[in-house]
């Protein structure tokens, strides 16, 4: 590993203080740097979690304090200059110079962008709209705990991950809640068809009215709420409207200063080490776009794994460190008081066996869907079975050909179906 | 408070983690290789038990988000998790496993 910049005793620059700006800050310590070492970050809070901004933070402002990513006393321990409600506005790259928001300037050896990504708005019904809200950081979570306590019915706009968790969050504390989703199915990108059927039973058996394939026609702001057109033909008024369709990646500081833009995804465009097309700069998280070797194609990917995982190799390549070794991708969402893991990604191509019996609407459970083609498994869901799905792992990480339907035998303990599988093919 | 009887070692293998209580107190007992240790079995970052995840080199992953912890020493090694888990002594004598509860 070679980095023109070791010799280099400016600051490491991190610009975006959430998961992945947070986690590089303490992988470079880690890793051995010892420079002076920026965090910078638009919100006003220590760098914290956002996956529970939308489950218990929403229901119990006491959980607030579980979610930050460090102790408080971690930034001044090790040495992080952590500058919060403040933004770099511009970065030079040939002259490695950083612009603040306060007019304030600063030279910087590298420079890692983890700006994230901010809620995808819906052009009619714009953050400022009142009685609407979108969830991405803590304030906006702690806005809508408020409005939660005086408004007893919601409307969700959007059936994925988000939405469905903020919806299951919301009827869990009492509220009547409909959920608005253009799709047919929820999650139609995500999962099988019967899972998405399982998880809408789910739904709807826990009270939550979902309204599926169904878009919105027109939008107007009245005295008692926001109205919606629906293309069902009927309307619905709601008091306190969330909106959950998806997320932008905040890339304007990096595309201004003549970073790569990957213009399928709009992420910045970075190599194996996170490395942006521009000298000394280096992209990680939401933002960031980068060739998967395990989905083989570059990818934006938005969850807690990747970015923790990018601002790893990002941190090792600053600190002319040797890279971490390639990840499965995993991701885990909590949904309707069931924890979903899934590894590889959903393709509707794949062939898909079930392992354990899928519970009817309100029964208690656990199962897993295993996805393969010729013998590979390239998509596990485990739902309620975050330890059987573990044991996939050395399935998913050596592209082990096996019989995909002796794992679904839940007569038999997987980790030994898995050992016998790996024997197989050794 | 005295060594309890907590398990006989026919209950669990060589890599098996299993959940026991005492008192109310939810336990996670681990045998690698001849050895035992004994953790508490929730999660440091969330409500999740230890027992039905992933043990594997000496290391309790949890079924929720893959926190790791060393159940030797209770360490928490990756995040999601910061704080250490809480363990427990142990000893075997004959079949029977005993744990130390101070």
């Amino acid at each position: 590993m070679t980095n023109l910049h070791t010799n280099s005793n400016l600051p490491v620059l991190i610009v975006g203080a959430g998961q992945a700006g947070a986690t590089a800050a303490a992988e470079l310590r880690k890793f051995g740097c010892g420079k002076q070492i920026i965090l910078c970050g638009a919100e006003t809070h220590a760098p914290y979690e956002r996956p529970p901004l939308s489950k218990h933070v929403l229901a119990d402002q006491e959980r607030e304090r579980d979610i930050f990513i460090h102790p408080a006393s971690f930034y001044e321990d090790h040495g992080i200059d952590l500058r919060l409600g403040t933004t770099v506005v511009a970065l030079n790259a040939k002259e490695k110079t950083a612009y603040f928001k306060d007019g304030s300037k600063t030279e910087y050896g590298s420079c890692l962008i983890a700006t994230g990504g901010n809620a995808r708005v819906l052009p009619e019904l714009p953050q400022s709209t009142p009685g609407v809200h979108y969830v991405r950081t803590l304030q906006n979570a702690r806005d809508l705990r408020a409005a939660l306590e005086s408004k007893t019915h919601i409307l969700v706009i959007g059936g994925g991950f988000l939405g469905l968790e903020i919806a299951s969050s919301a009827r869990t504390s009492g509220h009547e809640v409909t959920l608005v989703e253009a799709a047919a199915r929820l999650l139609p990108r995500a999962l099988p068809a019967v899972l998405s059927e399982w998880l809408a039973d789910r739904a709807r058996a826990i009270g939550i009215n979902l309204r599926l394939g169904v878009s919105i026609n027109a939008v107007a702001v009245e005295a008692d709420g926001v109205k919606l057109n629906l293309s069902s033909g009927t309307s619905i008024t709601a008091a306190l409207v969330i909106v959950a369709v998806g997320l932008h990646p905040e890339v304007e500081l990096a595309r201004n200063a003549g970073l790569r833009i990957n213009h399928e995804n709009g992420g910045i465009s970075v190599g194996p080490d996170c490395s942006s097309s521009l000298a000394g700069i280096y992209a990680a998280g939401d933002c960031a776009s980068q060739m998967n070797p395990f989905f083989g194609r570059e990818v934006r990917l938005e969850s807690w794994q990747n970015a923790n995982v990018q601002a790893q190799c990002a941190a090792a390549a600053i600190a002319g460190a040797v890279q971490p070794k390639n990840v499965v991708p995993w991701f885990w969402t909590d949904q309707l008081g069931w924890n979903i893991q899934m590894y590889g990604e959903y393709d509707s191509t794949l062939e898909y066996v079930l392992r354990g019996e899928i519970p009817s609407a309100l029964e208690p459970g656990k199962f897993m869907l295993l996805g393969g083609r010729a013998g590979v498994l390239r998509h596990a869901i485990a739902i309620n079975a975050g330890g059987d799905l573990r044991q996939t792992h050395p399935l998913f990480e050596r592209h082990a050909s096996c019989n995909i339907a002796a794992l679904a035998d839940h007569t038999q303990p997987l980790r030994k179906l898995v050992a016998v599988a790996l024997n197989a093919c050794a | 408070m005295p060594w309890i009887h907590i398990a006989n070692s026919d209950q669990l293998q060589d890599g098996d983690v299993i959940a026991v209580s005492i008192d109310k107190q939810n336990v996670a007992l681990y045998q690698d290789g001849d050895s035992y240790f004994a953790t508490d079995n929730v999660c440091t970052h969330q409500f999740a038990l230890l027992s039905d995840g992933y043990f594997e080199d000496g290391c309790i992953e949890c079924p929720l988000h893959q926190a790791r912890f060393d159940v030797r020493t209770g360490k928490a090694l990756c995040a999601p998790a910061t704080t250490d888990l809480r363990t427990f002594p142990t000893k075997r004598e004959g079949i029977k496993i005993f744990l130390h509860v101070e």
